[in-house]
């Protein structure tokens, strides 16, 4: 019994631990994973806290789960806007992307760790998919905001592409543990049972728990782990008949985050906590899981293997399938470089171990090595690889600002919001009467200093009132503009969006005559939105860049598919490099007698 | 391309007495006007007509008003601080208080572009802004304006 309640105590201690450790780490802008890792690796069997962990059947299990709910919380997050823009480039790199960069990896572990090629192919497989707990954390920390194409296609990427890595795994671990190869028809029909049926077994799965959360009347405090224990229930149950329960619950979340029910806020929440704990538990356990002295012989090789995926598998994986969608080379580079490893090849690599193949300890030590090198280094950079490749966007309004309730009742299309006003929120500037509200959406009541004001007699808000509103929940964002604290702007803003803003419908010629780019003469009469829309040739999105003669233009704003404010660039990017500190540094120092 | 190519001390104006948009536009046209030889109204409908696709304020208080002018032999720059902040419909809805006007020939081109990029560098600095609220006296604020070109192309 004592024995349990050491496990509970030490447990919790350590998950308060990295609660804490998160916390500093964010100063120094340390991956937090990795800080989560460390910290298992501290705990463990060499590390001071002593803790001896090394059942994989376990590490297995609780694994699958965390992993499963990080999933269901990344569908719920991902918006339908984003998944339009970036499902089949994300799909291209889920299928062929994850195959091509098993292949190349496979070949560095061939040549720089004596591996067998069909060892060698499962190395590959093992490291071959991203990681959705890193790229869905790393992608959205506080404050940052990243150019929706290359974000939504990393992020929707990394939901779907653990089938085909876990496919290829389990493949690779047959062949090795059985003497007869399977037929390849068998192969097709497993692969296809894997996709199709996790991408049909979640899409209905979500509809269906879509329709139950609208009918079945529960304690709002099942709701959410009504919702938890069905995303669960379609993971495992996609299992048991072959197909991919990852791919499943993360198409499961996506419905259900896109769906209008009625528990959307408590789910949401209770499952970014839930979430939150997963990544906690998940990177611990693989910490405490692994024997810092039992990588010591495979770190050279596991080093290269690294360097190889990080530095040619990837960016070549990334090149070919993303070439058929039009990404820039600034896009292709910052998607290459985030191809963040995470939980998913250390806990594909307790696979091998629980197969009790030959050869399963360096499968481990080079995943772990790989995970550690990709965290530190990619983990570590992504602001700043986005802010170089000027995929960064400027700050916009913090939704984090505003409270709200739902109306639960299917047919109240409306929640309830309250902002407490900033000095520097848009709308102090207007006077009450004349606020310039979205459509359907109505003040209810102003807060000052604890007292309910009579409207009638408010002339304008005022810095620290609470006003709530009535809305319908697509009119948040608009509400979020109008009345949370405005986004300080800082002076690179203006660098990654332009010097001067141009409003979408203006004319084309006489834009173009301002500032000497070469437009044909029927393009002349165009709103300068379906001009850009058209030489672009794919769905804009806000931080695109279309370069013209001398300048550049830089969508600003959309409404809907529409552009509505265009930056313009006085000096593109690669004048713009020439300034660099680190360039002129470079120039200066060269330049010295 | 330097900002004293741009300015000469008579481009200055210190304490601009404006109230709207519009007659701060107007004030800007009548001292290009002066400069340059050619009509307040031309100068004016160039401004005006740029403005209308989309505002020259950049944020922060800043404006860069700019055009193109047939006539025009060189570039001018006139630089204007107002006594009052103003509403300029920036990006940022910040009224504006530093202006700093482009006048470029038709046939400037490329010149014309890296002026506007070196204006806009140069009102980006927030200490200079800072520098420039602080003054009010126009030979000073020329001092400012073109004594940091020197020290940058060092």
């Amino acid at each position: 019994m004592d024995h349990l309640h050491h496990l509970i105590f030490f447990g919790a201690l350590l998950v308060l631990a990295s609660i804490f450790a998160g916390l500093l780490s964010s100063r120094f802008g340390a991956p937090l994973l990795l800080v989560f890792l460390g910290l298992g690796v501290l705990a463990g069997e060499e590390g001071p806290g002593g803790f001896i962990f090394n059942d994989f059947r376990l590490a297995y299990l609780i694994g699958s789960v965390a992993l499963a709910i990080v999933l269901f919380d990344g569908g719920l997050r991902t918006r339908k806007e984003s998944f339009q823009v970036a499902a089949w480039p994300a799909l291209s790199l889920a299928t062929f992307g994850v195959l091509i960069t098993a292949a190349i990896v496979g070949l560095a572990a061939h040549f720089f760790a004596g591996l067998s090629p069909l060892q060698s192919l499962l190395v590959g497989a093992i490291v071959g998919s991203t990681d959705a707990a890193a790229v869905f954390f790393l992608l959205n920390i506080r404050g940052m905001q990243i150019q929706k194409r290359v974000s939504a296609t990393l992020e929707v990427e990394s939901g779907v592409n653990d089938p085909m890595a876990i496919f290829l795994t389990i493949l690779c671990v047959e062949l090795l543990s059985q003497a007869g190869a399977p037929q390849w028809w068998e192969l097709v029909r497993d692969l296809v049972t894997q996709m199709a049926g996790g991408a049909l077994i979640g899409f209905l799965g979500g509809m269906a728990l879509v329709w139950l959360l609208n009918r079945v009347e529960l304690a709002s405090g099942l709701f959410p782990i009504f919702a938890f224990a069905f995303a669960l229930a379609v993971f495992g149950g996609a299992q048991e008949v072959g197909a991919s329960g990852y791919l499943a619950v993360y198409i499961a979340g996506l419905i259900l985050g896109n769906r209008r029910h009625r528990a959307s806020q408590l789910i949401g929440r209770f499952h970014d906590g839930l979430a939150w704990l997963s990544q906690i538990i998940m990177f611990l356990m693989l910490g405490l899981l692994v024997t810092p002295s039992k990588l010591v012989p495979d770190i050279g090789p596991a080093l290269v293997i690294a360097a190889v995926l990080m530095l040619v598998a990837r960016p070549v994986a990334v090149a070919l399938c993303l070439a058929p969608f039009r990404f820039s080379l600034r896009e292709l580079i910052f998607v290459s470089w985030v191809g963040l490893r995470g939980a998913v090849p250390i806990f594909l690599a307790t696979v091998p171990v629980l197969s009790n193949l030959p050869g399963a300890e360096t499968f481990f030590a080079i995943a772990f090595v790989v995970v550690l090198t990709s965290l530190a280094l990619q983990g570590w950079t992504i602001g700043r690889a986005a802010r170089l490749l000027d995929l960064e966007l400027p700050a916009s309004s913090d939704a984090s600002e505003r409270l709200s309730v739902d109306l639960t009742g299917a047919d109240i299309d409306r929640d309830i919001a309250a902002y407490r006003v900033s000095e520097t929120s848009r709308a102090i500037g207007y006077p009450f009467a004349e606020l310039p509200l979205p459509r359907r959406c109505r003040v209810l009541s102003v807060i000052r200093e604890g007292t309910v004001m009579a409207r009638e007699k408010l002339p304008r808000l005022e810095a620290d009132d609470l006003v709530l509103v009535v809305a319908p929940p697509e009119q948040m964002l608009g509400l979020d503009q109008l009345f949370a604290a405005r986004p300080v702007r800082r002076s690179q803003d203006s660098a990654v969006f332009g010097e001067f803003t141009l409003e979408g419908n203006a004319t084309l010629g006489t834009v173009a005559d301002f500032y000497c780019f070469p437009v044909t003469t029927p393009e002349r009469n165009m709103p300068l939105a379906d001009f850009i829309a058209r030489r672009l040739r794919r769905r804009p999105v806000v931080g695109d860049r279309l370069a013209l003669g001398p300048i550049e233009l830089v969508v600003q704003a959309m409404a809907g598919n529409r552009v509505t404010t265009a930056g313009i660039e006085l000096e593109p990017y690669e004048v713009r490099w020439s300034r660099h500190p680190l360039i002129r540094r470079l120039r200066t120092f060269f330049a010295r007698p | 391309m330097e900002v004293h190519d741009l300015l000469n001390p008579e481009g200055v104006i210190a304490r601009l007495k404006v109230t709207s948009k519009k007659q701060a536009l107007q004030e800007l046209a009548a001292r290009g006007a002066k400069l340059t030889g050619i009509s307040e109204r031309i100068i004016f409908d160039t401004l005006l007509e740029r403005e209308r696709l989309g505002s020259t304020g950049v944020g922060q208080g800043i404006a860069i008003p700019h055009g193109k002018l047939a006539d025009l032999r060189r570039l001018h720059g006139i630089f204007a601080r107002t006594e009052q902040p103003i509403a300029f419909d920036s990006i940022d809805e910040v009224p504006v208080d530093l202006m700093f006007v482009l006048l470029a020939p038709e046939t400037a081109g490329a010149d014309h572009l890296k002026a506007l990029a070196r204006v806009s560098r140069l009102l980006r600095d927030k200490a200079m802004c800072e520098k420039l609220r602080a003054t009010d006296d126009a030979d000073a604020i020329y001092a400012l304006l073109t004594e940091t070109t020197a020290s940058h192309a060092a």
